[in-house]
């Protein structure tokens, strides 16, 4: 035999582990031991900072070990180790660039294992780890830091959130977004900000503050970070969203595994938490959706912020940004214009030298001008641009694609401003229907059925269309004036009214009552009953909470009429009969008056608001089934406010225009709607997959079928040579067996 | 059977000619070596170039940097080159290489795993001249104290051994250092298990860590260390150290004529870093790491801190009695005349 090799630890029996183990078992008989190891500790650690530079893992044991060690059982002796975490502290703010690295990460874990047993406290590691994540040159560190401040602020955040620690971290962040304007450590604060603002740690106008910063600094690095929050900040933090509540666990299924499987304190462990965390899940189902208002609204001073993004980075000639930054930046300050309804009017001009066909990404230019269009901007700041983008774009001579992208940008920047468009440009614009090309037809069929919506009187009399003209005649369809604004109102209110009104009436008739007449305090009473949706729904099983409200008659309301429900009976006959005639007469003067009184009457209880919800929801659906079977134009009311308008969208059809596409293109092109296809297989395998994702064994005919034929061999043999009495005594057997049902029997017995 | 006939068209395989086609290159033997490769010319990794046999100095520093080979028998054997070479150098001679050269890289293997490079090491410090170690007094103790505390019980007796050495060869700089004194005080406590009142009885049953080591009676060791060391710190002044006896200026060894009285206090003194106490350059120090220089201010400290503790342990040594209890004695002896002696004049 050869000899086995020990190992040093193995030869002096040096082992810190062990001892580790012991002291988290009984801290009070191993004090002398611990005592020990942390003189040991501060001998290793004056030497170490005798000469912080040269390598320290001498002898067995290393600074690094002990370390380890002490912060492992930092929490059985908290008087000894006093000074230990600001030793630490110290060790790697003074001497962070040359430790080795090893021992550098082991002091970054060490630090944020003394938070976790809350010997140091959260703003105190921030503030350590914080100043060195942005002066080390090391790539790992940086990488190890960025890590632990994120999972440190998240954990802080994760009972309830934690605003202290989170305005100070903001603050900090802030500073260094606006104390160094050239500098590339501001992106540091633009990773954390955004990440957290991804995971809703942080959705407070202070985090987007720091980004408005961010993207007016001088470093394009850090520009060009804090716009990419603005345009597709939101988008992340939706998609995490959607992330988080993907996984879902089947509670049933661990249960039942767990009764089948062995059973081992691990596997009942993670039973436990799973069903802990579906728990959680669902009470967070219940819970009332945060709301999470995006980026962009929550902007101080949008005109402020906008204008000077523009006169920074794109008016200004020196700015060093390239085309696709460049582009970037103006899709933001496009976006703010349109949202935001701000008045930029060098903006427009600006946009004049890009608009033709040779500009590199011209679509984008396009979409970046529609989106910064919207119905406050004056119609002659935008006519000229139209002008051109016709003039340029739109002719026979032009390429299908050219002509296409041409005219989708003249109407989504008439969709939301009609009235930039002059009557001859239109009309001109509405012959490219009957053009060949299959996307310059589309393009100009669009831009023919918007302007029939907002301003058929331009359009020549035989494109106006049926409905059209009877509007015009009728008087309905006016062109809408400039600055012209909707009379607001809550969407789906007149349907709410209705159903009052019928709920009303069907209850009269209930009672016998003529179904006109008026009882406001009876309706009225309901309302403030089901004053809560919850309320209504769990009458049923807190019967005794309910009863009380209903013998005591308490009025929530203000006290107008404390004597209704209670007199309510005796009064209701005269009542009804000295107001019936007048409620008549009101009630038809005021149908056509005021839809919204119900509105400005009364408020709307959450009750209410959930039915309103509902009867939105049914109608929609209503429209969708029986409506008009055309395809609503794709105006600017069917696309949320919040939604960017992209070059793919400006391309819109010319993909069909072009016919020249590759097979393969055509092959992605079809693929693109069906999603995840998977394999074909027959059924058999894929229940036999289905099977092996769930965990389930096969049964005992799979494995009669797939036994080895060398097994059965013998027995067939033997088949052969059976006597008639065996072959007897086999198949009694068999039958009882059968009987039983199977070897062991299941009848229970 | 498989395998087997496996294994018999291996053989057969051996013996079988080769299918030659027409238009392909013949194929290659089995043990085909691939030659076509060319080079202009070959660099050997490790060539000595020099005729002449390399000076002693040369071979010095050498072994100096093998003392962190990853090779046990290797440190030892660079360990013994050094410490013959130092001791057969001519007398009065200079050492080959200064002692700040050689401590940095001998320090570290005061901690090292295998016995033989420690007891060579303590052969090597015991050959290196007195006045040198003097200096370099406040680099040597952490590695000691480390040693004093390791988890090893073998490098627990070595670190001992060598204190008792340091302290024969530079007492009064070993107790009056930077932490010289109350941290290397807490380092014996804790080898002795003496810290706390529980731990100190004998018929507590102390759950203690890690074997007693090869080495046999440590505690022996460790108590006569002790007793060494409080000797130098606040054994009786005069007793042992003859500079002391013209501290008073007027005797009559005084190297200075009459009109001038204690003169050397007004001179530049002679001490290699003077100025220490003033810790100019180093980390701002704690009570336990402070320099105690006189006998007065450690006898202050250890009468405060360490008297009860070391008081109780004693007590509890010489109850045990055989090896342990007889030395005790030994620092019970030295602890007494301490304290006759009091707090000093």
């Amino acid at each position: 035999m050869v000899k086995r090799k020990l190992g040093a630890l193995e030869k002096v029996e040096a082992d810190l582990p062990n001892l580790q183990h012991k002291i988290r078992r009984d801290p009070k008989s191993y004090i002398e031991d611990f005592r020990a190891q942390h003189y040991q500790y501060e001998s290793h650690r004056e030497i170490f900072m005798a000469a912080p530079t040269s390598a320290t893992d001498t002898g067995i044991i290393s600074l690094r070990d002990l370390i380890d060690f002490i912060s492992h059982v930092a929490d059985c002796y908290p008087e000894i180790l006093k000074d230990f975490p600001q030793q630490l502290i110290d060790m790697l703010m003074q001497h962070h660039q040359v430790l080795e690295p090893e021992l550098r990460e082991k002091l970054v874990g060490s630090l944020t294992l003394l938070k976790k047993k809350d010997l140091v406290d959260s703003a105190t590691l921030l503030h350590t780890l914080f100043p060195i994540l942005i002066s080390t040159p090391s790539k790992t560190l940086r990488a190890l830091l960025f890590t632990k401040i994120l999972s440190e602020l998240r954990t802080a955040n994760s009972k309830t959130t934690n605003h202290k620690l989170n305005r100070t971290m903001q603050t900090v962040l802030f500073n260094l977004v606006t104390s160094d304007r050239t500098s590339s450590k501001a992106l540091w604060a633009i990773k954390i900000t955004r990440e957290l603002w991804k995971r809703q740690i942080w959705t407070d106008a202070k985090a987007v503050e720091i980004m408005k910063e961010a993207s007016l600094s001088e470093n394009e690095k850090v520009i060009i970070g804090g716009v990419r929050f603005f345009l597709g900040g939101d988008k992340e933090r939706e998609e995490m969203e959607d992330e988080d509540s993907d996984e879902d666990i089947d509670v049933g299924r661990i249960r039942h595994q767990l009764g089948i499987n062995k059973k081992t304190k691990k596997k009942a462990r993670a039973a436990e938490k799973a069903v802990s965390a579906h728990k959680k899940k669902e009470k967070k189902k219940n819970q009332p959706h945060a709301l999470n208002f995006s980026a962009l609204h929550l902007l101080h001073d949008p005109q402020g912020f906008a204008e000077k993004l523009f006169a920074k980075h794109l008016q200004n000639s020196r700015s060093k940004l390239n085309l696709e930054q460049k582009l970037m930046v103006l899709q933001l300050v496009s976006r703010l214009v349109g949202l935001h309804k701000l008045h930029i009017m060098s903006l427009y001009s600006y946009f004049q030298k890009f608009l033709t066909p040779r500009q590199p990404s011209v679509t984008s230019f396009l979409a970046s001008l529609a989106q910064a269009s919207h119905d406050l901007v004056p119609p002659d700041v935008l006519e000229p641009l139209i002008q051109k983008i016709a003039n340029e774009f739109v002719s026979e001579a032009s390429a299908g694609e050219v002509a296409t992208a041409g005219l989708n940008a003249i109407r989504e920047i008439c969709v939301r401003q009609p009235l930039a468009m002059n009557e001859t440009l239109l009309q001109d614009l509405v012959m490219y229907k009957k053009s060949k090309d299959k996307g310059v037809m589309m393009a100009s069929k669009g831009l023919l059925s918007l302007y029939r919506d907002v301003g058929a009187s331009m359009l020549k009399k035989r494109d106006r269309g049926k409905e059209a003209a009877m509007g015009l005649r009728s008087g309905d369809k006016e062109q809408r004036r400039f600055g012209q604004q909707d009379i607001g109102g809550i969407e789906g209110l007149e349907l709410l009214e209705n159903w009052k009104e019928e709920e009303r009436r069907r209850k009269r008739r209930d009672k016998g009552l003529p179904s006109d007449g008026e009882d406001d305090d009876d309706d009225e009473g309901d309302d403030w009953d089901a004053w809560n949706v919850e309320d209504d729904e769990d009458s049923d099983d807190s019967g005794e909470w309910i009863n009380v409200q209903d013998d005591a008659d308490i009025s929530i309301s203000d006290s107008e009429d404390e004597d209704r429900p209670s007199k309510k009976a005796k009064q209701e006959d005269e009542k009804a009969k000295a107001t019936a005639e007048e409620a008549k007469k009101d009630a038809e003067a005021s149908k056509e008056s005021a839809f919204s009184k119900l509105a400005t009457t009364r408020i709307l209880t959450p009750a209410d608001l959930a039915k309103l919800a509902e009867l939105r929801a049914e109608a929609s659906v209503d429209a969708a089934v029986n409506g008009n079977k055309r395809r609503p134009a794709p105006t600017a009311s069917s696309r949320h406010n919040d939604d960017p308008l992209t070059a793919e969208e400006i391309e819109g059809l010319a993909a069909l225009s072009a016919a020249k596409q590759t097979r393969e293109e055509r092959i992605a092109h079809a693929k693109e709607g069906k999603l995840d296809r998977s394999e074909h297989k027959s059924k058999e395998a894929k229940r036999r997959e289905r099977k092996v994702e769930q965990g389930k064994s096969s049964t005992n005919k799979e494995k009669a079928r797939k036994k080895n034929f060398m097994m059965t061999l013998g027995k067939a043999r033997s088949k052969n040579k059976r006597s008639l009495v065996e072959t007897r005594a086999v198949l009694k057997a068999h039958h009882d067996r059968k009987k039983r049902g199977g070897k062991r029997g299941n009848m229970g017995n | 059977m498989g395998a087997s006939a496996k294994r018999k068209k291996e053989k057969q395989q051996d013996f079988q000619k080769p299918k030659l086609k027409v238009g392909k290159a013949r194929a290659k033997p089995e043990n085909f070596t691939d030659t076509s490769f060319r080079s202009k010319s070959i660099v050997l990794n490790q060539q000595s170039l020099q005729l002449s046999a390399p000076s002693s100095n040369s071979v010095f520093a050498h072994h100096l940097s093998l003392l962190t080979s990853k090779t046990d028998s290797q440190r030892r054997d660079s360990l013994a080159h050094l410490t013959t070479s130092i001791a057969s150098r001519p007398v009065n001679s200079p050492l080959p290489q200064p002692v700040s050269v050689m401590l940095p890289s001998l320090l570290p293997l005061l901690l090292d795993a295998s016995n033989a490079v420690r007891t060579q090491l303590i052969k090597l410090l015991r050959t290196l001249p007195r006045s040198d170690i003097q200096d370099h007094v406040l680099q040597l103790l952490p590695y000691v104290r480390a040693g004093m505390t390791h988890l090893a019980p073998d490098i627990r007796v070595t670190a001992v051994e060598i204190l008792s050495w340091l302290v024969d060869a530079a007492g009064e700089q070993v107790v009056s250092c930077a932490g010289g004194w109350i941290k290397t005080l807490n380092c014996f406590l804790s080898v002795l298990g003496w810290h706390t009142e529980e731990s100190a009885r004998w018929s507590s049953t102390r759950a203690s860590f890690g074997k007693s080591g090869s080495k046999g009676r440590p505690m022996v060791k460790v108590l006569g260390a002790l007793a060494e060391f409080l000797e130098a710190g606040i054994g009786e002044p005069g007793a042992n150290t003859d500079a002391n006896g013209d501290q008073n200026g007027d005797g009559p060894s005084s190297a200075w004529p009459f009109p001038l009285c204690q003169t050397e206090h007004h001179m530049i003194s002679e001490s290699a870093a003077p100025y220490a106490y003033l810790n100019l350059f180093g980390q701002p120090r704690d009570e336990e790491g402070e320099m105690y220089e006189t006998r007065e201010d450690r006898y202050r400290v250890f009468s405060t801190r360490f008297l009860p503790s070391i008081d109780r342990g004693l007590k509890a040594a010489r109850e045990e009695g055989g090896e342990m209890g007889r030395a005790s004695s030994g620092v019970t002896k030295v602890l007494k005349g301490a304290m006759t002696y009091g707090p000093g004049p």
